[in-house]
């Protein structure tokens, strides 16, 4: 499996929320908003739970959507990896997957936004887990 | 180290300054502040801070100068808020405007540099009574056109774009290092010597939030923030008849002075320049000791020493 999938109903008893990454802005370019709310339903769903997704490594994360006033809906997002309670995060496999999130957002936002110019960025500022993308 | 953990000291060998500290509409912002004599105020932009303007330091105020070096809200050793609405066009000129006034400057030159160009020249004309010159560098100071480099999707908006930016730039600190090294002519010289300064003076992705948001506040066009900031810092801008010198990066590609040193210049047809330096975007570490001695000499003429 390389890329993201949608889950309903993962398995949160004896995981925690652990905190990876935060957007405050997700409708900066406004297709970046739409592809979320379609994607999870958000004009229906809104605030009632959060959107799931299964990462190449096998973790589940948490989309958390968040609201501001005045705002369209989502205005932020955070993303919480879903690891046993008491484990620590491998730090290497959160960045692969935190890629694989991105190479699925870009993807599912479409246009003139393109995986070969997301891959390009992180190469030409050498992220490794961009090299072999 | 604070009791947030950041650093409030940083010793180097080109940066022996004792550091300041003044609380500005809340937050707490670092600057140094060395000499005698009128003030000379050196303004930064993304993701730099006053290291940038080491080589200016000694130069400027071995001519009887004072020189004050701030750093941004978010950059440095100032406070770095972690939320992206911390950060408006509006706030940090009045962050600026905050410092320079507790510090009561008069007869000021405001050097800029990247978003140290809508910040201070912001300072600088509504505040023209404490102000008699601008040296201004690589920056822009009107809402449209971008550069086409900031129209670009790969690299420029898809680096800053939703969840890409905190990823690339805030787990990754991709601009303080990389894009920064991408962006001096001699890379092997700011390699060995400024590369890690930049990199280590933003240690952890929430200090790094303001890297990601500087790019979003560029207009791209008519539906943008700040729009109305920046149409109004063009209106002013035409009206000032500040001594004014423009100096540029020859290799800058990301304001080329073909088109944006240009555009000031009918801006303000009375400026000297531009005076072409060894330098793209970040020409201070390319040609720090030559832009200081420009910076002296147009002084000097306009002080008839």
């Amino acid at each position: 499996m390389t890329t993201m999938h949608v889950i309903e109903n993962p398995t949160l008893e004896g995981k925690r929320r652990a905190f990876v990454l935060a957007e405050d802005r997700v409708g900066h370019y406004p297709e970046f908003r739409e592809f979320f709310v379609k994607r999870f339903s958000l004009d229906a769903n809104a605030l009632s739970r959060p959107g799931y997704v299964l990462a190449p490594s096998g973790m589940v994360y948490a989309l958390v959507f968040i609201g501001r006033s005045g705002e369209p809906f989502p205005d932020g997002i955070e993303v919480y990896a879903l690891p046993d309670a008491l484990e620590p995060l491998n730090d290497p496999e959160i960045d692969a997957d935190l890629w694989a999130l991105l190479r699925w957002m870009i993807a599912g936002v479409g246009g003139a936004w393109r995986v070969e110019d997301l891959d390009a960025t992180g190469r030409l500022y050498q992220l490794s887990v961009a090299a072999g993308a | 180290m604070d009791a947030s953990g950041a650093a409030l000291r940083f010793t180097h060998e080109e940066w022996p300054y004792e550091p300041k500290f003044k609380q500005v509409n809340g937050w707490r912002m670092h600057y140094v502040d060395e000499g005698i004599g009128d003030p000379v105020v050196l303004l930064h932009g993304n993701p730099g801070w006053g290291f940038l303007y080491r080589k200016f330091i000694k130069p400027l105020t071995a001519a009887g100068r004072r020189v004050i070096v701030p750093d941004m809200i978010g950059f440095g050793l100032s406070e770095k808020p972690v939320r992206e609405q911390a950060h408006t066009l509006d706030g940090h000129i009045a962050n600026l405007t905050g410092l320079l006034r507790q510090l009561d400057v008069r007869n000021t030159t405001i050097v800029c540099h990247d978003w140290g160009g809508p910040t201070g020249l912001g300072f600088a004309l509504s505040n023209p009574d404490r102000v008699r010159a601008l040296i201004i560098m690589s920056t822009w100071a009107w809402p449209l056109p971008p550069a086409e480099f900031h129209k670009r999707i790969f690299p420029w908006r898809m680096m800053h774009a939703p969840l890409v930016g905190p990823c690339l730039l805030g787990r990754h600190n991709a601009l303080a290092g990389r894009g920064m090294y991408l962006s001096v002519v001699d890379r092997k010289k700011f390699r060995a010597e400024a590369q890690s300064v930049y990199e280590n003076i933003l240690p952890d992705p929430a200090s790094r939030l303001l890297t990601w948001t500087w790019p979003r506040w560029i207009p791209l066009d008519e539906s943008a923030r700040g729009l109305a900031r920046f149409e109004w810092l063009e209106r002013e801008l035409r009206k000032s008849k500040l001594p004014t010198l423009l100096v540029w990066g020859r290799e800058d590609e990301v304001f080329d002075h073909k088109t944006f040193a240009t555009r000031f210049k009918e801006l303000l047809p009375h400026a000297e320049g531009p005076e072409l330096v060894t330098g793209r975007h970040f020409l201070q570490e390319d040609s720090g000791e030559e832009i200081a001695g420009k910076i002296n000499g147009f002084l000097d003429r306009i002080e008839g020493r």
